[in-house]
């Protein structure tokens, strides 16, 4: 115990103090704000190699974003940014367009990691991420049971998980309200064959496919700790390294961390798959994201400058030999990892990109506000629906996107 | 003396009391002493189920240090001895020492004194000799047992969130925010106090009663209504900075008309508006309570209304300047709502920050430095209440609270 | 005061019937995302904002009437749940406006008594406790009011989330298999708990310091009198403490009325919001960056009518007595 400890400190100390080095030096002092899971930590951290950089890591900075950008001065010049969120900072008109900074200095980009809206290069993507199956091998195994490749597959393996009470619940998934319920509902729903929104921007959530997700969340919800709804990406990935449940689809950012022998008690014993689809056949239910940085629109030409050679620097060779790991890379000279596997299998499978628009962007905060009150038991399904429709009509009214 | 005795509780009632407090107390105390406890161990420990093994910190011992029952004995003992003797010894000292003869200024001294003696003596003198006590009775058989060490220590997670995450930021911030609230609401909740209680006309009591609805106003209503002003400052204020004369004195300040959003001095203003009504509500009930008398002596004495405020007012008005002071500078501290609201990332004060800790909670460190950073943010707090415990107390009695 | 309080109250008064949104424009626009192997382009029909010359967006301000407050309070779904089988109350408190209404009247109804029942009796406790103890029990007894709200409330979530200690002694004690966090009512209970736990100290120190003033003649003349104990507390000290008891139930009315921390510290609003929770929710940018700003100022606005109905009866006696002194 002692040794493994030791070691385990040993490991700690030597990752801290083996930091990548950043190539050039940064004399502009520089702020970040971007999300917190470990390939952010990463990036952030070659990104202070370069120096005068000072990163602020937090996984809401979904809210905070908007905001800081559209003060003049932004208060940050550096933001890290995913298709989801990417919108509000391009509505808020808040980030500038790259193009002439890649011509400048970013030679050794790869075409891929460009992301271009209306032929502008507005955001240079660094990994792709999804939400995919991670299940415990050990159990399955002597369970006998098959990886599912449906979520009907994965109930019956629950089942049969719980009647052997190997684990204290079978399942583990990203409930809690807002963000992480949207998605999953997301996830679920697209995999269903729905459509959010018609062409007019009214919504059409209520629908068979809607009630078969909702449906669905619910008999996935029986087999979880019952308190899924405080669940987040951290909850689910803590239970994964306690021990605790035996299949989730988590994002694959996390996957390392279960392998992690510091924190996790199941080191060596999770399988990474697709995500298992809605309908038999069908293709994965999962959207796929990418993760990437902008520059702020409201600082001077030098700032913007420097703030996309540090970005770059961030997302270069060296944080890819510091932590190979840590996401599916975009980096030139990335190898996928085995942490890799579910993310390319999934996108293999034909899973969606994430719907971002301002209309989904609505359609997401509504159902992410709505869904759990079927869940809770407080609606029906047909109400649930009707509700989150007419909570989306609300906002999009008030913004002026449906008449 | 018949009342002495039917004034004494029978026994079996004093059993009840006593034991009723003993539980109150242990409930009041409990939880933040659990938080200070899980603070200083590792998260394999911390986050046990097993209290003992919380309490002891095994993992923690074999990792990191490890402290003996000795050495917990002696600091505990120290620190009953520091506490009492600094409560006997801060009011001579603060009376008898005070510079030019200004009491207040003799207390903080006497305060900044005994709280730098105290954690010299608490941190460093106390433990270095625990050590050497330890060395010395080691061999010794059963006393021995009790100089090994037994408890696990760590101090990693106080030194990442101070030092690695920079939480002297938001220390400063709130440092800022809430020396710049008690001043202004302190002066401006005296005198308008101090008027309100001697004109006692019926304007005075509409003042006062509209004091009140804004004393119960719902903070968000307030943020409802800075927040959009604060966003769009720049705009707002640009005429200020063109018009002819104030515009060179706002030249002074800044070139641009500032962006209010994420200052933590634009804050003071909404904090202040959202505290004074208390202010002055419990000051004029303070001055209630001073007899007309005295200022109407010292006008008789041939003083200005001013003078007799000065002169005959302020030096009895401490207790209650003191208590409304504390209660002023809780609000301000403790704030969440609005500094959330109107503060970005890296202009937060300490309490939002503590969200942003448990955001970027993606390991179980993460979660333990939050705690640590709680435990940080209470620690002023509790030698607030020990330093001001017997005030609260008197100035509640002597007036504010008649009202 | 009155700038800094009632300007901005006026300005959310005038907010709430006017919505300023940005103007959109249906756009072909053409989009790439990374792939494994090379880029997705896709053309797609979207919404976008327009933006003027200087790449701001284009906002445009309209006059929405009472929209803001229709979309919170719903008339017409009111109507439907109590019409025939609407579902009555249970369908008018899955509208989120009326639950936080709901949650919050009757946390400030049930925290009031206990708060200031444990107040009274923590103060008569300590009061007959000898002198060189009570330094140290008014000092323990005062922190949970002291410690910063949302801190608090999270070392409390610590204690009980998940298979936190007390959780596990409750299921050890009780041999079932509770969750703390998995239901609404027993993460009400915990925010009761809570705010009695934060608020009592305070009720407790008013209490104990109007103590010290009892008049004691009057307290010997009834013990002469032959007075029971209870008869004492009846008679005497609670009459004396009444001003206080009204001034503690005052501000805990207010306080709890805006019921706020707890719904963050315990992340509730999945079971149980309040009044200004819903506000705080409004003014926090949704996924596409936008603040409900124009629904935050009539939640606002009708948040404080509720306020001010609470206080109106107080406000009457108040000039009544005002009026009585003259």
């Amino acid at each position: 115990m002692k040794k493994t400890l030791a070691t385990a400190l040993f490991a700690l100390l030597m990752s801290s103090t083996a930091h990548a080095s950043c190539s050039f030096q940064n004399t502009v002092p520089l702020k970040s704000l971007t999300a917190a899971f470990d390939a952010w930590k990463a990036v952030t951290a070659t990104m202070a190699e370069c120096g005068n950089v000072r990163s602020e890591l937090d996984q809401d900075f979904r809210t905070k974003q908007p905001a800081a950008f559209a003060a003049n001065p932004s208060l940050y010049h550096i933001g890290g940014v995913s298709n989801g969120t990417l919108v509000p900072l391009m509505n808020g008109g808040t980030i500038r367009p790259l193009d002439a900074l890649v011509a400048k200095y970013g030679q050794d980009l790869q075409p891929n990691q460009l992301i271009k809206v209306d032929g502008k290069i507005m955001s240079v993507a660094m990994d792709v991420n999804d939400q995919h199956l991670m299940y415990r091998t050990d159990i399955l195994q002597e369970l006998g049971i098959a990886v599912p490749t449906t979520w009907d597959e994965v109930l019956d393996a629950a089942a049969k998980i719980k009647a052997s009470g190997k684990v204290a619940y079978p399942l583990g998934g990203t409930f809690k309200p807002g963000f992480d319920l949207g998605l999953d509902f997301t996830n679920l729903f697209l995999g269903f064959g729905g459509q959010f929104t018609k062409a007019d921007n009214t919504p059409s959530i209520n629908s068979p496919a809607g009630l078969k997700t909702l449906e669905m969340l619910k008999k996935i919800a029986a087999y979880m700790d019952p308190e899924y709804l405080v669940s987040d990406s951290t909850f689910v990935q803590k239970q994964f390294q306690q021990g605790k449940i035996a299949i989730a689809n988590l994002w694959a950012t996390r996957a390392a961390a279960l392998d992690d022998p510091k924190e996790s008690q199941v080191v060596g014993k999770i399988g990474l798959a697709a995500a298992p689809a809605a309908v038999k056949g069908g293709k994965p239910a999962t959207t796929l994201w990418w993760d990437g940085i902008v520059i702020a629109k409201n600082i001077t030409d030098a700032e913007a400058d420097a703030a996309f050679r540090v970005a770059i620097a961030g997302m270069g060779e060296s944080t890819l030999k510091a932590a190979p790991a840590a996401a599916v890379w975009l980096i030139k000279g990335y190898t996928p990892t085995k942490y890799a596997a579910g993310a390319v299998a999934s996108a293999n499978g034909g899973a969606p990109p994430y719907p971002s628009s301002t209309v989904y962007g609505l359609v997401a905060s509504a159902v992410g506000d709505g869904a759990a009150d079927f869940l809770t038991g407080k609606k029906t399904a047909e109400k649930t629906l009707a509700d989150i429709e007419a909570a989306y009509l609300v906002k999009a009214k008030e913004q002026g996107l449906v008449k | 003396m018949i009342t002495a005795r039917a004034l004494r509780t029978p026994i079996g009632l004093q059993l009840v009391v006593a034991a009723f407090l003993a539980v109150w107390v242990v409930a009041a105390m409990f939880p933040l002493l659990w938080t200070a406890v899980m603070s200083f161990r590792v998260p394999l420990d911390a986050l046990s189920s097993d209290p003992l093994v919380v309490l002891l910190g095994p993992a923690t011992r074999a990792s990191a240090m490890g402290i003996s029952w000795l050495d917990l004995l002696l600091e505990v003992a120290a620190v009953v001895v520091v506490f009492r003797i600094t409560s006997r010894v801060m009011r001579p000292m603060a009376v008898q020492y005070a510079p030019f003869g200004y009491v207040p200024l003799g207390w903080a001294q006497a305060a900044i004194s005994c709280l730098g003696l105290g954690a010299i003596m608490l941190l460093v003198v106390v433990p270095m000799l625990a050590r050497s006590l330890d060395t010395a009775l080691a061999s010794v058989p059963i006393i021995g047992q009790l100089a090994t060490p037994a408890i696990g220590i760590t101090l990693e997670h106080y030194r990442a969130v101070w030092i690695t995450h920079q939480f002297y930021h938001n220390f400063e911030n709130s440092l800022i925010i809430t020396t710049g609230v008690v001043t202004v609401s302190l002066t401006v909740g005296t005198l308008a106090g101090y008027g309100l209680a001697r004109s006692g006309g019926r304007m005075a009591f509409w003042i006062l009663m509209l004091a009140l609805v804004f004393r119960a106003l719902p903070h968000s209503v307030l943020v409802t209504g800075y927040l959009p002003m604060f966003l769009s400052s720049r705009e707002l204020l640009a005429p200020l900075w063109a018009a002819p004369v104030i515009g060179t004195v706002m030249h002074w300040f800044s070139a641009a008309p500032p962006t209010l959003y994420g200052q933590p001095w634009a804050i003071i203003i909404v904090l202040v508006s959202i505290n004074q009504p208390f202010t002055i509500w419990m000051m004029r009930s303070f001055f209630d309570g001073i007899p007309t008398e005295l200022d109407e002596a010292a006008r008789v004495d041939g003083c200005t209304h001013f003078e007799a405020f000065w002169r005959a007012i302020i030096p009895v008005m401490w207790p209650g300047v003191i208590t409304t002071g504390l209660f002023s500078f809780l609000l301000a501290y403790n704030d969440y709502l609005v500094t959330s609201l109107l503060l970005d990332a890296q202009s937060q004060t300490m309490v939002p920050a503590i969200s942003q800790f448990l955001n970027r909670d993606t390991s179980s460190a993460d979660q333990i430095e939050a705690i640590a950073a709680a435990v940080s943010i209470t620690a002023p707090l509790f030698f607030l209440v020990m330093a001001f415990q017997r005030q609260i107390v008197s100035g509640l009695t002597a007036g504010a609270v008649k009202g | 005061m009155s700038i800094f309080i009632a300007l901005p109250l006026i300005g959310v008064f005038i907010e709430s019937f006017y919505s300023t949104q940005p103007v959109f424009e249906t756009v072909d626009v053409q989009s790439c995302t990374p792939g494994f192997t090379g880029q997705t382009c896709t053309t797609e029909t979207k919404s976008r904002p327009r933006f003027d010359a200087n790449g701001a967006p284009i906002v445009a301000t309209s006059f929405i009437g009472v929209q803001a407050y229709r979309d919170l309070l719903q008339p017409d779904a009111v109507v439907r749940a109590f019409g025939p089988d609407g579902g009555g109350l249970w369908a008018l408190l899955s509208i989120d406006f009326y639950a936080a209404l709901r949650f919050t009247v009757t946390f400030t109804l049930i925290t009031l008594p206990l708060v200031i029942g444990f107040g009274l009796v923590v103060a008569l406790a300590v009061n007959s406790v000898t002198r060189k103890l009570r330094g140290l029990v008014i000092f323990a007894a005062l922190l949970p009011f002291i410690i910063t709200p949302v801190i608090g409330a999270l070392s409390i979530r610590w204690l009980f989330i998940g298979d936190g200690i007390l959780t596990a002694a409750i299921r050890a004690i009780f041999n079932s298999n509770i969750s703390m966090f998995a239901q609404g009512w027993t993460i009400e209970l915990l925010m009761l708990t809570y705010r009695v736990w934060h608020v009592a100290p305070f009720a407790f120190v008013v209490f104990y310091a109007g103590l010290q003033t009892v008049d004691q003649d009057t307290l010997e003349s009834a013990i002469v009198d032959g007075a029971s104990r209870w008869e004492r507390l009846r008679c005497v000290i609670v009459p004396h403490l009444m001003p206080l008891i009204v001034f503690v139930a005052l501000i805990h009315l207010m306080d709890s009325y805006r019921v706020f921390e707890e719904v963050v510290g315990f992340s509730s609003q999945a079971h149980r919001i309040s009044l200004q929770f819903l506000t705080f929710n409004f003014l926090t940018p949704d996924q596409t960056g936008n603040r409900a700003i124009t629904r935050a100022a009539a939640s606002s606005m009708l948040t404080m009518v509720g306020i001010v109905v609470l206080l109106v009866p107080l406000i009457t006696h108040a000039w009544r007595t005002q009026r009585g002194r003259r």
